[in-house]
């Protein structure tokens, strides 16, 4: 079985980083130099050109930037979920470019929460079981993780939905249980990929307030992708891209 | 891998029953594949089985010694009388008897016509006649032209179900009188068996030089049975099968001569297509749809191995649904049909059920394992890409 899994894992090329990186474990998660290229044809395509970036502890940093110009590929980077063509990516002081790929899924798994445009619940499970999953893939009983995942879900206003399934419930609703299910297994780093993009004004607004709760605690950092203007006024910090490039002026 | 993983094949188990369209139509696509295949294959072999049973109704006969040209016990081609004393001379046989078996026309009271299978027993030991109700019916067959009736196929004879016994009728102009019943095996031939003395069988049929169509024969215990059968050979000329070989004779005259085999196997290969097409389509239409959540799964740090695991769980799920309701649809068809006279002595084998189930298991893994392809390879970054 494990030879015709190695069959199906996603190519990854793990070029050892060159220079010396400097990680600093005081930081959730940071980038040095993180290239990325993509075939095209005959060619690669390079959509990253060396970008640093540093993500502090209890601070809610936006990525931003114009469509295109590479912060989801630079989110999925710093998340584990895609291997850089070059540089170093590390999550509490962690090399995740160093790490094997069962390595990194068990890091994902355990320190990174994860929050979706399109929330990603899965339809047939009720709310409080979609956000017990990180908790369930981690090994926790059933009962225990549907009952910390209802408890959390009490806490974050949406009591007496539990047990909903994800079509019962409101786009702004849905989200706010994907970020229970980011949150359940309390990871050091939230990655959030465009959380308000589906979301009207005011449901945008609830779902940021969470995740400003989220970001103040000092054992965690939250990763916003956005280009979303009117969530702005939440981030501790916005760093700016364009082309695939920190943007002049941007701190890292 | 094993760290969540029950709690993950609960997720996978929830993920398919809560779609209930693509559940329930893998589930009734692989038991009526299923209900497909087994019911086939207990027909086919039924019907194979049915070539057999004038051999495996006489228990008594070890060895049957036949005309070297007879290929199956429906073709009997008499030999002299003389070799029913040749055959009781050679060393090692311990009885040898004469047994009759030709198709007569049978004449009702009423003038109805019907074909039989007229089977003549020996006068003494009535070797031949089937194990059911044998003391009673030894004893109606021995008044002169007296004759026993397979009682499950007295219908063709007398359509309006009356009692047999005590009938009157008429074979070559020759009165015969029902003077008993049993329960004979069915034969491929379909006809009602009906059973006489030896001497009556052969008085009462058109005249021809031979009338001995087989004899049947015991060995003395402690006779090596493949030397006696050569020596019979060697001494009358006559072709010696064993009781398994003769019966396996009348089976593969079947499926060298009929279009059954070709016809059942293609309805069996159609039940596994049928199989293979639902559960392959429907488990990558629902893998397809749930592309997203898969990827979200993968990106939350469920592995591979897991995603494996759930899809598999999935597949064998409904197979195992699928194949209980398909084995149970069979069963209860063969239970329900047992009187029916098409589908007498069909029984559902246990080697049909155990490879059924494990053509089931290879369609529905097999299918699994095509489907997750994709899920596996698929890089968990996808689903940041909108």
């Amino acid at each position: 079985m494990r030879a015709l899994l190695d069959r199906f894992r996603p190519a990854r090329t793990r070029r050892s980083h060159q220079m010396e990186a400097q990680v600093n474990p005081a930081l959730a998660a940071q980038g040095i130099g993180i290239v990325m290229e993509f075939p095209n044809g005959n060619e690669r395509l390079r959509v990253l050109h060396g970008v640093d970036i540093e993500v502090p502890y209890g601070q809610l940093t936006m990525l931003v930037g114009p469509s295109g110009c590479g912060k989801t590929t630079l989110l999925s980077i710093l998340s584990g979920t895609l291997s850089a063509t070059d540089g170093v990516a590390a999550v509490m002081g962690q090399r995740l470019d160093l790490m094997g790929d069962n390595q990194l899924v068990t890091f994902r798994r355990r320190y990174i929460g994860f929050i979706f445009q399109q929330y990603n619940l899965i339809p047939t499970l009720t709310a409080a079981e979609n956000a017990a999953i990180p908790l369930i893939a981690n090994g926790t009983p059933w009962e225990d993780a549907v009952g910390r995942s209802s408890r959390l879900m009490e806490q974050l206003g949406l009591a007496g939905h539990t047990g909903k399934l994800p079509r019962q419930l409101s786009g702004g609703q849905q989200q706010r249980v994907a970020i229970v299910r980011a949150l359940a297994h309390e990871p050091a780093l939230v990655v959030c990929d465009e959380p308000t993009a589906a979301l009207d004004a005011e449901a945008g607004q609830a779902v940021m307030g969470l995740l400003d709760e989220a970001a103040a605690d000092s054992r965690r950092a939250v990763l916003v992708v956005t280009h979303d203007d009117r969530i702005f006024p939440f981030a501790d910090r916005i760093v700016r891209m364009e082309d695939g490039r920190m943007a002049a002026g941007s701190q890292p | 891998m094993g760290k969540g993983l029950f709690g993950m094949i609960a997720v996978a188990l929830k993920m398919l029953m809560g779609d209930r369209v693509k559940y329930l139509g893998l589930v009734f696509g692989i038991a009526f594949a299923t209900l497909l295949m087994t019911q086939q294959m207990s027909i086919f072999v039924g019907l194979l089985t049915w070539g057999a049973n004038p051999v495996l109704d006489v228990r008594q006969a070890q060895l049957w010694a036949m005309d070297p040209r007879v290929d199956q016990p429906d073709e009997g081609q008499p030999v002299s009388d003389a070799m029913l004393y040749r055959v009781r001379s050679v060393d090692g046989v311990a009885w040898a008897v004469p047994y009759f078996r030709s198709t007569a026309t049978l004449k009702t009271v009423e003038g109805q016509l019907a074909a039989v299978t007229l089977v003549g027993v020996d006068n003494q030991s009535m070797i031949g006649l089937p194990a059911d109700n044998l003391a009673e019916a030894t004893q109606a067959i021995r008044g002169r032209n007296a004759m026993i009736v397979d009682r499950n196929n007295a219908y063709l004879i007398w359509p309006d179900g009356r009692d047999p016994v005590g009938q009157v009728a008429e074979i070559n102009d020759n009165r015969v009188t029902i003077t008993g019943t049993t329960s004979a095996l069915t034969t491929f031939a379909g006809l009602p068996t009906v059973y006489m003395k030896f001497t009556d069988a052969i008085a009462i049929t058109p005249p021809e030089r031979n009338k001995l169509s087989f004899i049947l024969l015991s060995a003395k215990p402690g006779t090596n049975i493949e030397e006696l059968k050569a020596r019979i050979s060697q001494t009358t000329g006559l072709k010696v099968l064993t009781r398994d070989e003769f019966a396996a004779a009348g089976t593969q005259f079947i499926i060298d001569n009929t279009g059954i085999p070709a016809s059942f196997g293609t309805a069996i290969f159609l039940g596994v297509l049928v199989a293979i097409v639902i559960t392959a389509l429907t488990l990558a239409m629902f893998i397809q749809e749930n592309l997203k959540n898969f990827g979200a799964l993968k990106a939350i740090g469920v592995t591979n191995s897991q995603i494996l695991v759930m899809v598999l769980s999935q597949a064998l799920l409904v197979g195992f649904i699928g194949y209980g309701l398909g084995i149970g649809g069979t069963a209860a068809f063969l239970t329900f049909g047992a009187d029916s006279p098409g589908l007498r002595g069909f029984s559902l084998l246990g080697e049909i059920v155990g490879w059924s189930a494990v053509g089931v298991a290879a369609i529905v893994v097999g299918s699994a394992l095509l489907s997750v392809r994709r899920v596996l390879r698929m890089d968990p970054a996808i689903v940041f890409r909108g």
